[in-house]
């Protein structure tokens, strides 16, 4: 299998490691928060 | 004399190096954008991107891409929470629709026609379901202690099963690893492999005779359905991955 090339298996563990890890910082920083934020003025417009 | 020319359906994952530098540096480390880089690179444009549109700048009333994303969001937060009842549950929330988004994306860029897929590379899954094995065993002894060794050991064992049940209990515990990462990694792989080969048919059947033409729309539409079914695959299989995943973290949480 073409998928089982050792020469490959550092760089596409790299490129999907640094992928995971800098969205997990931006979403947990930026992303998510914003939408959570979005949702509590919404319950507190509509509910409190 | 004619002659076919067949592709081998696994030449769609073979890794190439796009560009890259020799760094004699690095004891001439080959530092190179392959492939797989360029599609990672891809579904993490994508998923920012999708997910800065759906922000809509913060305004409350929602639009079509932000009722997308705020549906995607509440989803995995049932998930989170319905799975992981402990009250630490919500902090593994972003890893959780991090995980799910980047194997969803993935699973959907490569159904595209000639693209890559890269959760279809065993490497990559079962580096990534083996980390989060050892991550949940860091969580359990965190938490736990030494007491996280009773998860090894069922309630009620006799004394003299528990070696043998320890042995069976451990490596079912690496077997969890292993086969999170096989599952998706074999599924999508078996999945892109059967289109190719059935397409690899149909055109053989559609190019032999405008008879055979006609009668090849047949398994064309066998094959539009297979699509469609690969399409609901892409969205299970991270699904699958993201559940399981909580259901490993709330393991290691509450022990049974």
């Amino acid at each position: 299998m073409p998928q089982l090339v050792p020469f490959y298996f550092i760089n596409q563990v790299t490129f999907g490691f640094a992928t995971l890890l800098i969205m997990l910082y931006l979403f947990s920083k930026y992303i998510l928060p914003k939408f959570l934020e979005l949702f509590l003025v919404r319950l507190f417009i509509t509910k409190l | 004399m004619t002659y076919t020319y067949i592709q081998s359906p696994l030449e769609q994952f073979e890794i190439n190096s796009l560009m890259g530098i020799n760094a004699p540096l690095f004891g001439y480390a080959e530092l190179s954008l392959t492939n797989i880089g360029l599609y990672f690179i891809l579904a993490f444009l994508v998923i920012v991107g999708f997910n800065v549109i759906a922000s809509n700048n913060n305004k409350i009333i929602a639009n079509k891409y932000s009722i997308t994303q705020e549906s995607l969001y509440t989803t995995i937060l049932n998930m989170v929470e319905t799975q992981i009842a402990s009250p630490k549950g919500q902090y593994y929330f972003p890893f959780i629709y991090c995980l799910f988004m980047l194997v969803l994306v993935g699973n959907f860029i490569g159904m595209v026609p000639y693209s890559f897929a890269i959760t279809s590379h065993l490497i990559f899954t079962l580096a990534v379901s083996m980390t989060i094995l050892i991550a949940v065993t860091i969580i359990g002894f965190s938490e736990h202690g030494l007491k996280f060794f009773s998860y090894f050991v069922p309630a009620g064992t006799p004394l003299a099963l528990v070696p043998l049940l320890v042995l069976i209990e451990l490596i079912s515990y690496i077997a969890k690893g292993l086969s999170l990462g096989i599952r998706l990694g074999a599924n999508i792989m078996a999945g892109h492999m059967l289109t190719k080969i059935i397409g690899g048919f149909i055109y053989q059947i559609m190019a032999a005779s405008p008879l055979m033409f006609v009668i090849g729309i047949i398994p064309l539409v066998l094959l539009v359905g297979i699509t469609g079914l690969e399409l609901a695959i892409a969205f299970i299989q991270a699904y699958v991955f993201a559940i399981l995943t909580c259901s490993y973290i709330k393991d290691s949480l509450d022990l049974h």
